[in-house]
């Protein structure tokens, strides 16, 4: 973390702080999007911690055993696991003669780590002061956040709900110092915040060396309470000065800085699959997760996107990734799943996955357009328009007057059109600033909007409103043009010349032709070779 | 007998503007986009194109005017709405300069060009409905009847206006389309200035078919050169003015 990046909290006296503890993060890391199949089922309660947390005794004959091994030796399991009687510290042979279908993964710090830091800038929409305490925890600086939710208990249920979306679970400590929330939300206990209840919680609740908690123990010491009665620098001295500083801070008796993360607008996050997903059209619920903390990613920090990558991966294949392209930059949920979707039904390639992901990069900072209140006022003023227009004086057309729910309407089809066509399909259309027809236009990319009009119109000649991408050549017969009956020169001819200035001069004469049926064809005679040429069609 | 039901009719009656009356094709009263002709305005439910629905134009050959009869309409859309003008794989580049010079405002228009049949439909559908398309042109081949009931509901729904361009044989099969028109070239003789079109409206709202219409586009396309005897021999040639009607103003470079 860049230090000059990093903003040091100083402490105050009436701070509070907010720990969340992951403690089954490294299952979770692995198996978050299980949890909503029992959610499904209505597998939930809340526990006295109001962390969510699945119940036991098997109510979700569904979930699956996840466990998580170190060398060959379980380390952590899930709530199904823990239910058919896995312990922690046997090996995988005796966790296989409890049941079959168990799935095991290797713990993986890096990605816990990862999640962790990802978790720390997803807890930045609740506030700026967020820190990370490895290896599972997360402080949270709420003091001056809790206005904004409306009291301790909202922003404590609100985190809960959001979290439990996200598929992971938390103990949740509060108090006035961090590193006693840390010591609430790592023994489960339910926060209390005040001093005595601190000082009821039992040794084995301090972040210190096992020694110091054994020869505690062994003093008689039960509970901090007992601890903090002994004098300081007797402590200090039989235990060293980091412990003494340690409880100093634990108490508040001295400033305790935390080191917040700085802000990172980079978004990444994925969900492992624990079985295979076979029907693309099953990832549906998975990509609503995930773009669902998207925007919620973005809404804490009023940026929005203009393009996004999934990418879908299997261990036995190639991963597929696709980007979605948006018309301009935006936040919105509905419309992001509405192009995921119409991208998924494209992937018919992908036998298998095991794991969906999505991450963005480029971010841009979100123009906050309000809607006008006085919406209906602008239907107003169009039919009004529309009866002016029908008075000849048009020099002064009106203003065009563009809501921002036509906006977004007009941007979500042409996002639709990118998304199942491809971007180079729809294109708009503009004068280009030169005298041959075939370069007097040009096709214009709807995100850059280069439109080029002339300054003054010159052009007086007739323009048919087809043009022929490449002029076709037509018989002549006694001079004169035939397109499947002779054509009757009715206008003409205009004189275009060009080319003089690279030395492949080119002149042309351009008439209008009729058909003998009645049609009207642009054509032109090349002065070098006299050949005709059609190069428009009147219609 | 229309006669007759005037007279037995009481006038405050037929004043009242919720009457429907079989005879009189004005009784719409959803005020349609003005086609730019009168004579079309006069033969066409609200007097002129709807503003939703679809309307198909029956033609087998292209430069018989099938666009120019509708760029009045295309023009006034394009100026009173932010809404997009959608073009769906045109046959061949719908020429900016001649769009500008009859008065459609580019910044409105949408060229699509999706690859497939289905691959049309869904843009048709789904421009139709999005309520982003002022109107939307299509060239489709091979659609059937149940697909235009699709487009016709969508359009509604969308309050957006379909055109399809459709061949002449088509007319021959039932559609339901709400207004269908068969286009016909006219043999204009020399000694007239502008070009006109043949039309026949075949199926509207409030009235029977019609027989042919005889429009006149009011353009210098037909002048005829005085005098033209080869182009090899060519002089510079005088060219009329155009109608002020067909320029474009208050376009500013934006």
């Amino acid at each position: 973390m860049a230090s000059d990046s990093t903003k040091v909290a100083g402490r105050e006296n009436t701070g509070l702080w907010l720990c969340l503890h992951f403690k089954q993060l490294p299952v979770e890391i692995f198996s978050r999007d299980d949890c909503l199949y029992e959610a499904a089922a209505g597998a939930l309660q809340r526990t006295a911690a109001g962390a969510l947390q699945r119940t036991a005794a098997g109510a979700s004959p569904t979930g699956t055993a996840v466990v998580i091994t170190t060398r060959q030796r379980i380390c952590y399991r899930n709530q199904v696991a823990r239910d058919i009687g896995i312990r922690i510290g046997s090996s995988m042979d005796t966790a296989y003669t409890l049941s079959s279908e168990i799935v095991s993964f290797e713990r993986d710090e890096e990605k816990e780590f990862s999640t962790l830091s990802y978790l720390a800038q997803w807890a930045y929409q609740f506030t700026p002061g967020v820190s990370i305490k490895a290896p599972h925890s997360l402080l949270l600086d709420i003091k001056g956040c809790l206005k904004l939710f409306g009291g301790l208990e909202n922003l404590k249920s609100r985190i809960d709900g959001k979290l439990y979306e996200l598929g992971y679970t938390a103990n949740t400590g509060i108090h006035t110092t961090p590193l006693a929330a840390l010591c609430f939300a790592e023994a489960g206990f339910a926060e209390a915040n005040s001093i005595e209840a601190l000082l009821s919680l039992p040794i084995t609740c301090l972040r210190a060396d096992e020694k110091i908690i054994e020869s505690l123990k062994q003093m008689g010491i039960q509970n901090i309470g007992g601890l903090l009665a002994l004098p300081m620098d007797g402590l200090s001295r039989r235990f060293g000065v980091s412990f003494a500083d340690y409880l100093q801070r634990l108490i508040g008796e001295k400033p305790d800085p935390q080191k917040f993360i700085s802000e990172t607008p980079r978004f990444f996050s994925d969900i492992t699959f624990l079985s295979d997903i076979t029907n693309i059209q099953s990832l549906a619920f998975p990509v609503k997760r995930l773009l669902s903390e998207f925007c919620d990613f973005l809404q804490a920090r009023q940026l929005h996107i203009n393009q996004m990558t999934f990418k879908l991966s299997h261990r036995n294949h190639d991963p597929k990734s696709f980007t979605i392209y948006l018309a301009s930059p935006e936040n919105d949920a509905a419309m992001f799943l509405m192009l995921t979707q119409l991208q998924l039904d494209k992937i018919n390639d992908m036998p298998e996955v095991d794991n969906l992901c999505l991450a963005a990069n480029t971010f841009y900072p979100a123009d906050s357009v309000s809607d006008d209140l006085f919406h209906n006022m602008h239907s107003l003023e169009r039919n009004n328009s529309l009866e002016r227009s029908n008075s000849p004086e048009r020099n002064n057309s009106p203003e065009r007057i563009q809501s921002k729910a036509d906006l977004d309407r007009t941007n979500r089809l042409l996002n639709m059109f990118r998304a199942r066509l491809g971007p180079q399909t729809c294109f708009g259309l503009s004068l280009a600033n030169d005298h041959r027809p075939e370069k007097a236009w040009k096709t214009v990319h709807l995100n850059q909007k280069n439109y080029w009009f002339p300054e003054n119109e010159k052009e007086d000649n007739p323009r048919p409103l087809y043009l022929l991408n490449v002029p076709q050549e037509l018989k002549a017969i006694h001079h004169l043009p035939s397109l499947g009956g002779q054509l009757e020169l009715t206008r003409g001819p205009e004189r275009i010349d060009f080319g003089w200035w690279d030395g492949n001069q080119s002149a042309r004469d351009y008439y209008i032709g009729r058909h003998p049926c009645g049609a009207l064809y642009w054509v032109f005679s090349e002065k070098r070779s006299g050949k005709w040429f059609l190069h428009g069609i009147f219609s | 007998m229309s006669r007759h039901l005037k007279t037995a009719l009481p006038k405050e009656l037929l004043q009242r503007t919720g009457l429907w009356r079989a005879s009189s094709i004005h009784c719409d009263f959803r005020k349609g986009v003005s086609t730019g002709f009168k004579i079309l305005d006069d033969h066409l439910p609200g007097s002129g194109w709807p503003e939703d629905g679809v309307t198909e134009l029956l033609h087998d050959q292209y430069g018989i005017g099938e666009l120019r009869l509708l760029t009045p309409a295309l023009a006034r859309l394009s100026r009173e709405q932010t809404r997009w003008l959608l073009w769906v794989s045109p046959p061949y580049i719908p020429y900016p300069p001649a769009l500008l010079k009859a008065g459609i405002d580019l910044t409105s228009v949408l060229i699509v060009k999706p690859k497939t049949a289905s691959d049309t439909l869904w843009v048709l559908e789904q421009a139709l409905s999005s309520k982003s398309c002022s109107a939307v042109l299509a060239w489709p081949r091979n659609i059937n009847s149940k697909q235009i009931r699709r487009l016709q509901v969508a359009s509604k729904k969308g309050n957006s206006w379909s055109i399809l361009f459709r061949p002449a044989s088509a007319a021959d099969h039932p559609s339901p389309a709400e207004l269908r028109v068969q286009l016909f070239a006219t043999k204009t003789s020399a000694l007239q200035k502008s070009t006109s079109i043949n039309l026949k409206i075949l199926k509207r709202r409030g009235g029977w078919a019609t027989g042919i219409i005889n429009l006149h586009f009011g353009d210098t396309l037909n002048q005829a050169i005085p005098d033209f005897q080869a182009p090899v021999k060519n002089q510079p040639q005088a060219l009329d003015k155009e109608q002020p009607d067909s320029k474009v103003d208050g376009f500013r470079l934006h």
